[in-house]
């Protein structure tokens, strides 16, 4: 089923020197969708990208685009649109020379040239600038130079690598909005690199997680944020809260299992892959643990703990509390529920939010 | 003297007119031997301690033209100097692109001893590469001067294209790339536009380096290739004072145009990229 494909990395292992960039890379990125390579600096996202643009060549594993392999095959051929993190626009020419620059290399006649950049800068409500250099323009409008130079010819694969990081907060927001906007509108197929968690859970429909020049996790948004499966994922994105423990009980007829952390028994969601008596990482992120007065009545995950620490962020609580004997958990909850350093509250873990890692080393 | 003592007052006061008066002496510094030169190249009977000539003429000029031969010299200094600037832009490309673009171990080491040629004084550097032209059969050639020129002038040219290159956004490439252009087009719509300020700076100053140049000329010119500071320098030897100032105003006329064009065609905009946030 190769076929629903638009870009595969099949095994892409690439060098530097001792340094291995990308270590057995495979991924598959289907046919309109939005993915994103999501990682830390020097996780090898950069690497994997360059691969798919033909500015890399990989030391093994083969790179496919619309079922062709184009490992070697130089850039150029490539028909592909990239948007630079520095904008990348050529400072010699005029916001319409920008543009129109990949239409006058495939040799489009100048009239018909003249609508398509037109009709491009349209899109990005960019029409007046036409005749401004990049230097005369605000980053801001640079990169949606920049995006309307990538799509202008309409190829095959949109690559965004870091569009964003350059820009200031706020104009970041908008233009992440813009970017999905265009993508939709045009349905073409995009692979989108960032560091940016919050940037890649807005985006994308899918998102490869990379660490360590290899891919951890990939799967939608809600997969990635909810069902890590491993520590570095869980950490990465979003804050968790880890406490290794062990599993002691499995119930099957209503999919819960037990898993003991320091004497405290925490009941989570069963998952096929737990055993009793397996050594696990139990995680949990801190906004979706409840405080509750020291008089609410017990019951399952609900447990005595004393408050070590609060501060108070506005629309929201941090607590750091203590949990039996000398258990630390950090608490985060809506900015109204207060409770002060030293009280004795009773903390709940909701099972469907109480979640295990397998593999940990 | 109360003049001088409210003038001094004045400057205690202000910082601006302290800013003007250091422009003014260091503009009389620079201008006034030349603005001497000028006035002796159009004097007659200007001798003794007059401040200026008593009479003006401008036969010297004439003088210049005929007795010296100074369309061929002009000729020979014109052609010495496009011959300079053609090799060591032919040198200076690939060096400056290697030193600009590629990461080589002892990057700054090679650029010393690229430099090295100015470090040794003019005179014994000239009188190594006249034993060597005499040996060559160079002397006396318009080729031979020129490259003599080209030990001066290729550092100078590997400087500014290496920085040059060095300014070109490996980003901006990939972009050409990515966009479809193969390497040659890349080059013809996106390298060359953006490396020609630089290219036609080292050009410039190649060219004002050979058309100037004294010492390396003297120790290899012979009588078919006299060159005008050359020649100038030889007409001070015969004694005429006011032919050899009509000269040297001669001399600085090309520089000035040369330096027009640097002013027009070089403008500083247009040597860097120009790119906001980065």
């Amino acid at each position: 089923m190769s076929d629903d494909y638009m870009i595969e990395l099949r095994n892409v292992t690439k060098r530097y020197g001792d340094l291995v960039a990308n270590d057995n890379v495979t991924l598959q990125i289907r046919r309109g969708e939005l993915m994103t390579l999501l990682g830390p600096s020097g996780c090898g996202k950069t690497t994997a990208l360059r691969c798919i643009t033909g500015h890399n060549i990989p030391d093994e594993g083969r790179v496919l685009i619309d079922n062709q392999d184009v490992t070697e095959v130089p850039s150029y051929k490539r028909q592909l649109g990239m948007v630079f993190q520095n904008f990348a626009l050529f400072p010699h020419m005029t916001v319409f020379d920008n543009v129109g620059f990949p239409l006058m290399i495939r040799r489009m006649n100048k009239a018909e040239r003249r609508e398509r950049v037109m009709e491009a800068l349209r899109l990005i409500r960019m029409e007046e600038y036409e005749k401004h250099y990049p230097r005369q323009i605000s980053g801001g409008q640079q990169q949606r130079v920049g995006l309307a130079r990538a799509l202008v010819y309409r190829p095959k694969v949109l690559l965004l690598d870091e569009p964003l990081s350059n820009l200031d907060a706020k104009l970041r927001e908008e233009m992440r909005f813009e970017i999905r906007e265009l993508i939709d509108r045009l349905g073409i197929t995009a692979v989108y690199v960032t560091h940016d968690q919050a940037e890649a859970l807005a985006l994308s429909d899918r998102v490869a997680v990379m660490n360590a020049g290899h891919i951890e996790q990939v799967g939608t948004p809600d997969e990635i944020y909810d069902f890590p499966r491993s520590r570095f994922v869980a950490d990465f994105i979003g804050l968790s809260e880890f406490l290794a423990g062990t599993v002691s009980t499995i119930s099957t007829e209503d999919a819960t299992a037990v898993v003991t952390v320091k004497g405290l028994e925490i009941h989570v969601a069963l998952t096929p892959e737990m055993t009793p008596g397996q050594n696990v990482l139990f995680f949990i992120r801190p906004n979706d643990v409840a405080l509750l007065p020291a008089s609410h009545k017990s019951g399952t995950n609900i447990f005595d703990a004393i408050v070590d620490k609060m501060t108070y962020l506005g629309d929201r609580s941090d607590y750091r509390i203590q949990l039996g004997e000398s258990l630390g958990l950090r608490v985060q909850t809506d900015g109204k529920v207060r409770f002060d350093e030293g009280e004795n509250v009773k903390v709940h873990l909701p099972i469907p939010h109480c979640r295990v890692i397998m593999d940990h080393a | 003297m109360t003049f001088i003592r409210q003038y001094l007052n004045a400057i205690l006061r202000s910082r601006k007119l302290l800013v003007q008066t250091l422009l003014l002496c260091f503009a009389l510094m620079i201008y006034t031997p030349f603005l001497m030169i000028a006035l002796r190249s159009v004097g007659r009977g200007w001798f003794g301690r007059r401040w200026l000539p008593p009479e003006l003429t401008l036969d010297w000029y004439r003088w210049a033209v005929e007795v010296t031969n100074i369309v061929e010299i002009t000729k020979n200094t014109l052609l010495i100097a496009v011959l300079a600037v053609l090799i060591s832009t032919a040198i200076a490309i690939p060096t400056g692109w290697a030193l600009g673009r590629k990461n080589i171990p002892g990057k700054e080491l090679l650029m010393s001893i690229l430099l090295l040629p100015r470090m040794i004084p003019p005179i014994a550097f000239a009188l190594g590469v006249a034993q060597i032209f005499y040996r060559t059969d160079l002397i006396n050639t318009h080729i031979g001067v020129a490259l003599a020129h080209v030990s001066v002038c290729a550092p100078y040219a590997i400087l500014v294209l290496s920085a040059t290159f060095e300014a070109l956004d490996e980003r901006v490439l990939e972009a050409a790339g990515v966009c479809g252009a193969n390497p040659l087009r890349s080059f013809v719509h996106v390298v060359f536009p953006l490396i020609l300020p630089g290219v036609l700076a080292s050009m410039i100053f190649t060219f004002t380096t050979s058309y100037n140049e004294f010492t390396l000329t003297l120790m290899t010119y012979g009588k078919d290739t006299v060159t005008l500071p050359v020649r100038t320098y030889l007409a001070i030897g015969e004694g005429y004072w006011e032919v050899t100032s009509a000269m040297s105003i001669l001399l600085v006329i090309p520089s000035i145009i040369v330096l027009f064009m640097i002013q027009r065609q070089v403008a500083p905009e247009k040597l860097v990229g120009g790119f906001k946030g980065v």
